[in-house]
């Protein structure tokens, strides 16, 4: 088995900076040459990184959209790559910039665009996990074995991720970032306040509107509670009155003690022990908070450990973390690669436990979820499988689904099935023996999915061996 | 406190030994009334402890650390000592496995097993279990009885020759071929191939050679043999599959493919049997087997 490269691409759109990295996934056959291959991503290289530009906007809600291709084709022709040899990737569009009224409209033309590839418009849970792992926080929580959270601060929010090991195990997300107030650089005036800010300069009665001339002192006590409600969500002191308005999705569900932490996101540069100078040097609030950060609770109580990029760590994540192969023995049939953008329909463990008509009804149950107003869209049937299936087993299985997949099946969609166990092969091929001749399927095994979860299938690598694969986590805890 | 310890563990030594003798005693009286009345005074099954969870550790200064280094591994880690020894626990345990290892070696494949499925009875030129390990010569080889015996119960040039033997764990065949044997047939369909298990040979007291002889009696293009392999601590249940494309007796090892660690803590045999499948249809395709075989491949890449 000779080595392989995935070339993927990363693009992020953020509340403040637009990016974009190409990275070369290396993938190898760890097993020895006369064993069944075990193959997996090796290395991981950011082959090139775009410049960083302010997101353009044509006003307060809407992208523009062809400032951000122009900027994509550029950065293609510097890094002397051909849009054609872009495997997989992610465009994500993250904090603020997610809501404008255009942000769908802008990802999805940037898809097609940037690359034939798979696109994530991501939810706060899946930028979290993504900026985790670009900072490196995963890598630290392993390498140290304990908790580690990721505070990933840029322009409009801060996404938390809490990681145990390689393992995600919590995200949170809130309104809190750099450029909720920004400053004109030449007169020091406000000329931009964020709606939660309003909200906040109401309710504490300070006198701060556009056009006001801003100072540390007076942005002092916004600044406090920002902070303060930074502190609360690594469990840190008391509960602000404020913790609640400025949650975006939701804070982390668990509450264990944390002792690690890493910064990412644009204020993650910003974290100076001492004022600078120029304290409105970038427009905005970042090196205000960053600096009441760097003094705050967080560095007295909890580990602070490097992190491997900061304002960048969205972007490599989208590059470089979201892809991932699929088990080493599964089966397909050709041509209906790649797939994108499937819903996760996952097996209950007990489901799955029944006899055929059983395990049919259930799958013929829950794929009428995915009904909406009689239009049935494809949908992925994910199963836990078993760890040393018997052959009857893997028949049950087949049997099961395609009996209960008929809706599908008569719809001619593609039957694409994901178990968790090492057992995709033999159900395959037991698949490929009651399905209608030529009948097209894809059955890879070793990703875990949960429903909720969107995935995207690229076409296969390594000989044939591996699918790559990116799951799209939208939903979490 | 150790030596309160100390004269607990004798103590408790030395009431299990009693109770096993007047089990075994009494046992020989009246079989009936002792399961009944005894029944919750049965040791625990020692061998039922999942190695990878069991940490005898007494004050670790980081219990999760190494719960989660030993999830990576069979290995007996963390199973603290007594002196200068290990535990008692922890000797028990290796003895039992190791005696496990050795009775898949010493046993018989249950001649049940591959009579039900409809597989031809051979045997090799050994006529004991000994006379097996300490001639591996005579494992590869068959009496021309026994050659007359394959030739005419096995269809003559077949695409594909099954071979199943007990090799040195009769228990990896009795765990895994009941399973693997419809998982190559199922998959063998996927490329419009197939055999009969009628046409399977069964080989007692057999060496992974024994399939070059086969090779050259029934004149097969491939010749899958399925065997137990040489048990160790961890599993008693490991079967490989030696597959050969047109093997001849005293050719080169180079020209035989692999999978081996097919076991329920390894490859599963079903999973297994679904990749031999695709690996029969290769060398059928590619004619060649072994170190052939990845040289056509890394070539047409």
């Amino acid at each position: 088995m000779e080595n392989n490269t995935i070339l993927s691409v990363g693009i992020d759109l953020g509340t403040s900076t637009t990016q974009l990295v190409l990275s070369r996934l290396t993938i190898k056959n760890f097993a020895s040459a006369f064993s069944v291959p075990r193959i997996n991503i090796s290395k991981k290289e950011v082959i090139y990184k775009s410049d960083i530009i302010f997101t353009p906007l044509l006003n307060q809600q809407t992208i523009d959209a062809a400032v951000i291709k122009k900027f994509v084709t550029q950065q293609y022709e510097k890094a002397g790559i051909n849009k054609t040899a872009i495997q997989m990737g992610a465009v994500i569009i993250t904090g603020e910039t997610a809501r404008k009224d255009n942000a769908n409209a802008v990802t999805e033309a940037l898809s097609g665009y940037a690359g034939d590839f798979v696109v994530a418009t991501a939810g706060p849970d899946l930028e979290s996990i993504i900026a985790g792992k670009g900072a490196g926080t995963n890598i630290t929580s392993k390498d140290k074995h304990q908790l580690a959270v990721n505070l990933d601060i840029g322009g409009g929010t801060s996404n938390l991720v809490v990681f145990d090991g390689l393992d995600v195990i919590d995200t949170a997300c809130f309104d809190i970032g750099g450029r909720l107030i920004k400053v004109e650089k030449k007169t020091g005036k406000i000329n931009y306040i964020a709606p939660k800010i309003e909200k906040l300069i109401t309710e504490l009665k300070l006198d701060i509107s556009y056009g006001t001339t801003a100072s540390p002192q007076l942005l002092a006590p916004i600044i406090q509670i920002l902070v303060q409600v930074l502190e609360n969500s690594v469990g840190i002191g008391t509960k602000s009155p404020y913790y609640d308005m400025l949650v975006a999705n939701h804070g982390l569900h668990l509450n264990p003690n944390i002792p690690l932490v890493t910064f990412s996101g644009g204020v993650a540069d910003c974290l100076n022990e001492n004022l600078p100078t120029d304290i409105f040097k970038y427009g905005d609030i970042g090196l205000l908070l960053g600096y009441a950060l760097r003094n705050s609770q967080i560095y007295r109580d909890k580990q602070v450990a490097t992190s491997l990029e900061t304002i960048r760590a969205t972007v490599v994540g989208a590059g470089s973390h979201t892809t991932d192969v699929s088990g080493s023995t599964i089966s397909f049939t050709q041509g209906i690669l790649p797939l994108r953008n499937l819903p996760i329909l996952k097996m209950a463990r007990q489901d799955e436990q029944g006899d055929t008509a059983e395990l049919a009804e259930q799958i013929t149950k829950k794929i009428k979820w995915y009904q909406v107003e009689n239009e049935l869209h494809n949908v992925v049937l994910a199963f836990n499988g078993l760890k040393n299936p018997k052959f009857s087993d893997i028949q049950r299985y087949a049997e099961g689904i395609t009996i209960g997949a008929k809706t599908l099946i008569e719809k001619q969609e593609p039957l694409i099935i994901i178990v968790h166990e090492d057992m995709a092969k033999a159900l395959g091929h037991s698949l490929y023996a009651q399905l209608p001749p030529k009948y097209p399927f894809v059955c890879i095994d070793s990703v875990k999915v949960e429903n909720g979860d969107y995935i995207d299938l690229g076409e296969p690598v390594a000989d044939n061996s591996v699918l790559p694969v990116i799951v799209k986590t939208l939903i979490f805890g | 406190m150790d030596e309160q310890e100390l004269k607990n563990m004798v103590k408790n030594i030395l009431t299990e030994m009693t109770n096993q003798e007047k089990n075994t005693e009494s046992q020989s009286k009246d079989s009936e009334s002792i399961t009944n009345e005894d029944s919750d005074q049965v040791l625990d099954d020692i061998t039922k402890i999942d190695l990878r969870k069991q940490f005898l550790v007494p004050h670790p200064h980081d219990r999760e650390g190494y719960l989660k280094m030993k999830s990576f591994t069979p290995a007996r880690l963390g199973m603290w000592r007594s002196g200068t020894r290990y535990k008692t626990a922890s000797v028990l345990r290796f003895r039992a496995d190791h005696a496990a290892a050795q009775d898949a070696v010493f046993s018989d494949v249950d001649p049940k097993l591959p009579k039900s499925m409809g597989f031809i009875m051979t045997q090799t030129t050994c006529q004991t279990k000994d006379e097996y390990i300490t001639r591996p010569d005579r494992g590869r080889k068959f009496t021309d009885e026994m050659v007359s015996k394959i030739r005419s119960h096995t269809q003559k040039h077949p695409k594909i020759q099954m071979i199943v033997g007990d090799g040195l764990s009769s228990a990896a065949i009795e765990a895994n071929v009941r399973e693997i044997i419809p998982a190559i047939k199922q998959g063998l369909k996927v490329y419009g191939l197939d055999f009969d298990e009628s046409n399977v040979i069964f080989v007692k007291y057999c060496r992974v050679g024994a399939e070059d002889h086969i090779g050259e009696i029934t004149d097969a293009d491939v010749v899958c043999l399925l065997v137990g392999e040489r048990p160790g601590l961890v599993t008693a249940k490991s079967m490989s599959a030696y597959i050969a494309y047109r093997p001849t007796r005293g050719m080169p090892e180079a020209r035989r493919t692999v999978v081996s660690n097919i076991h329920d803590g390894g490859l599963p045999a079903v999973e297994a049997g679904a990749y031999i499948a695709e690996l029969l249809d290769k060398m059928l395709r590619l004619k060649k087997s072994g170190i052939d075989l990845k040289t056509v491949d890394n070539e047409t890449k």
